[in-house]
């Protein structure tokens, strides 16, 4: 028992990453019902690169947020974000009568704005994140209503241009936007695991006093924290209103919980602290094969959020049982390493 | 022996909204001199150092550093400085391994911020080896450790620095007697290599085998002040007794007292 860490191979990557491994699981088990229901829906490759089409929606927000809940916080605003990028895109694009580069990187800059705010809002003033980011929800949806008068901006003018290809163009056949997925997916587990930066943030979710005791500049990490998140969540929402070549005023709202969901499906627990990026896009997955695999059983779409909350909370028995053990096996260490 | 002082601590004064934890203290360290501090619970020993080390600003007063002045230090410029404080408090992030809590902080990386991590694992394991807790490899989630495993892996962060001045807080209040042999051999590793501490602790016992001079604080106040040449650990413990009931140096060690008979800037 104590020799849990002197393991090598195999049995220690299973003991280490047992989240990771259950949630991979449950995956391939919910791939595997899906195709057992309808073979020839989840033999089409069509299937698939309708999945990567619509993922990215979920899971880029999710990455980011993975980073604000491993910190020990939390974000709501990021729905809204997701309009408010779009929407300074949009508008940039309409002045200038091109889908100029210009507009991209103002709709981000608009994203970091809204981030540092709740950054700010968190740290400098004490606001618990969960209020502060329900006001800045409510605010810059409130912006994008007022600004839009409630109606959506068409975009399909801009279609087959350059810009539309690096974003949500197709690749043989597989949506460009599922790339950035992964592309981001890999730039966050770098940052998280090989930098600084990654390391502060989970030393801040898991003990925020040590973090400040030993010199870590808490405020500072938050609130770059909270400030990628707002670009990035702009960046998911500016890369919706492309593939759907238009900006609605909702858009957005449908990712908060998904967003949310994929994060605590993928082991990342609220509490802060510990937390994996695999752990989020393979959760952001499940909730997208799920929708699909739904629609193609040929039931009511109805069934979706049913089969979405059956799922999640599978996966969280799954983490509780994990975890509990672990608690067991800590008491004993502990005694073992007196 | 050098006479020139490391640090240099003026008319601190530190106040937690009604509690004035510290009231005016004037406290120095000389090069290659090892001071314990000591007094009784709540007397602002671990204030003191934690404003020495910029995780408190004080009210009041003024600290020289190596010839420098400064009103407001952070841990990071302490750092810089060559001073490593070893919190009394647990420090520790349970979820994660032995080497990153060793590096907690102080990470060594490249100049992109990419963490060296075999490096710092090596290292790891060379401190902890010092203090003979290699049982668990480095890799290890602190949480599974005991209670003086982890203070020693606390420890085991100023070992990974060559630091000017270590300040030990409390250090071998988890530790068992052989561990406790190990930070003291640490303490007297130091003063070997021309090094400078503050080691602060309840047990007198433990602090006087290492030390070269005692400040005793009470209640916010330097009250006393003596080599450790000057006195047996019995002396010193009846002198703790007496300032604990009286806040008084007994009248017959009262002229070894060197906070009466000179202040410190003067010994300077
Ligand atoms: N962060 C803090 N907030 C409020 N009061 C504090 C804080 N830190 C210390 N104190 C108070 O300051 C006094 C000195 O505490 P401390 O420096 O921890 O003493 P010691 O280390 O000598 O036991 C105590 O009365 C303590 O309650
Ligand atoms: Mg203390």
């Amino acid at each position: 028992m104590a020799e849990i860490y002197k393991m090598h191979g195999i049995k220690k990557i299973l003991y280490e990453f047992k989240l990771q491994f259950v949630i991979t699981i449950i995956f391939l088990l919910i791939w595997l019902a899906f195709y057992l229901l309808n073979p020839p829906a989840f033999s089409n490759p069509f299937t698939y690169t309708s999945i990567m089409g619509v993922v990215p929606f979920t899971i880029i927000p999710a990455i980011s947020l993975t980073l604000v809940i491993i910190a020990g916080e939390i974000d709501l605003s990021f729905a809204s974000v997701m309009a408010l990028g779009p929407l300074v895109m949009a508008l940039t694009w309409q002045a200038f009568g091109e889908p100029t580069p210009l507009g991209i990187l103002l709709g981000l800059l608009a994203g970091l704005g809204a981030g540092l705010l709740n950054g700010i809002l968190i740290t400098k003033l004490g606001i618990p994140s969960l209020i502060a980011t329900i006001g800045t929800l409510f605010l810059w949806r409130g912006v994008v209503l007022v600004v839009t008068e409630g109606f959506s901006i068409p975009l399909g003018e801009f279609r087959n241009t350059l810009i539309y290809s690096i974003f949500v163009g197709r690749v043989f056949g597989i949506p460009v936007q599922f790339f950035w997925a992964i592309v981001l997916a890999i730039i966050f587990w770098i940052i998280l695991n090989r930098h600084k930066f990654g390391a502060y943030i989970y030393y801040i979710g898991d003990n925020r006093t040590a973090a400040r005791m030993v010199g870590i500049n808490v405020d500072r990490v938050l609130i770059t924290v909270y400030a990628i998140h707002g670009m990035v969540a702009a960046f998911a929402g500016i890369l919706d209103s492309l593939e759907m070549a238009t900006f609605w005023p909702a858009l957005g709202d449908i990712y908060m919980l998904k967003s949310i969901a994929s994060v605590v499906i993928g082991g990342t627990p609220v509490t802060g602290g510990v937390g994996t990026i695999y752990g989020t896009f393979l959760g952001g997955m499940i909730l997208g094969f799920i929708e699909m695999g739904v629609l193609a059983s040929g039931v009511s779409g109805f069934w979706i959020r049913l089969v979405h909350g059956v799922v999640i909370i599978i996966a969280l028995a799954a983490q509780g049982i994990i975890r509990k053990g672990e608690l067991a096996k800590i008491r004993i260490m502990r005694l073992l390493t007196t | 022996m050098p006479e020139k002082n490391i640090v240099e601590m003026h008319n601190i004064v530190k106040k937690f909204g009604a509690v004035v934890a510290l009231k005016g203290v004037d406290f120095y360290v000389r090069e290659n001199e090892i001071v314990g501090l000591v007094g009784d619970n709540g007397a602002g020993k671990s204030t003191l150092v934690k404003i020495l080390f910029g995780i408190h600003a004080s009210d009041e007063g003024e600290i020289i550093i190596k010839g420098k002045k400064y009103k407001r230090l952070t841990p990071k410029k302490a750092y810089e400085l060559g001073i490593v404080l070893i919190h009394q408090e647990r420090t520790l992030c349970e979820n994660h391994p032995i080497w990153r809590n060793v590096f907690m902080g102080r990470e060594l990386t490249n100049r992109f911020g990419f963490l060296k991590i075999k490096e710092m694992k090596e290292l790891a394991y060379k401190s902890l080896a010092a203090l003979e807790l290699t049982k668990m490899p480095v890799d290890t989630p602190v949480k599974y450790l005991s209670g003086g495993y982890k203070q020693g892996v606390q420890i085991s962060r100023a070992f990974t620095f060559e630091a000017d001045l270590v300040i030990l807080d409390e250090p071998t209040v988890a530790l068992s007697l052989a561990e406790v042999q190990k930070v003291l051999d640490y303490v007297r590793e130091l003063k070997r290599k021309g090094k400078s501490a503050i080691f602060i602790s309840h047990n007198i016992y433990h602090v006087y085998p290492v030390v070269d001079r005692f400040v005793i604080l009470n209640r916010g106040e330097v009250v006393a002040e003596f080599y450790k040449k000057d006195l047996t650990p019995e002396d010193l413990s009846e002198i703790m007794i007496s300032i604990a009931r009286t806040g008084k140096v007994p009248k017959e060690y009262e002229e070894l007292n060197l906070y009466k008979k000179a202040s410190p800037q003067s010994a300077s």
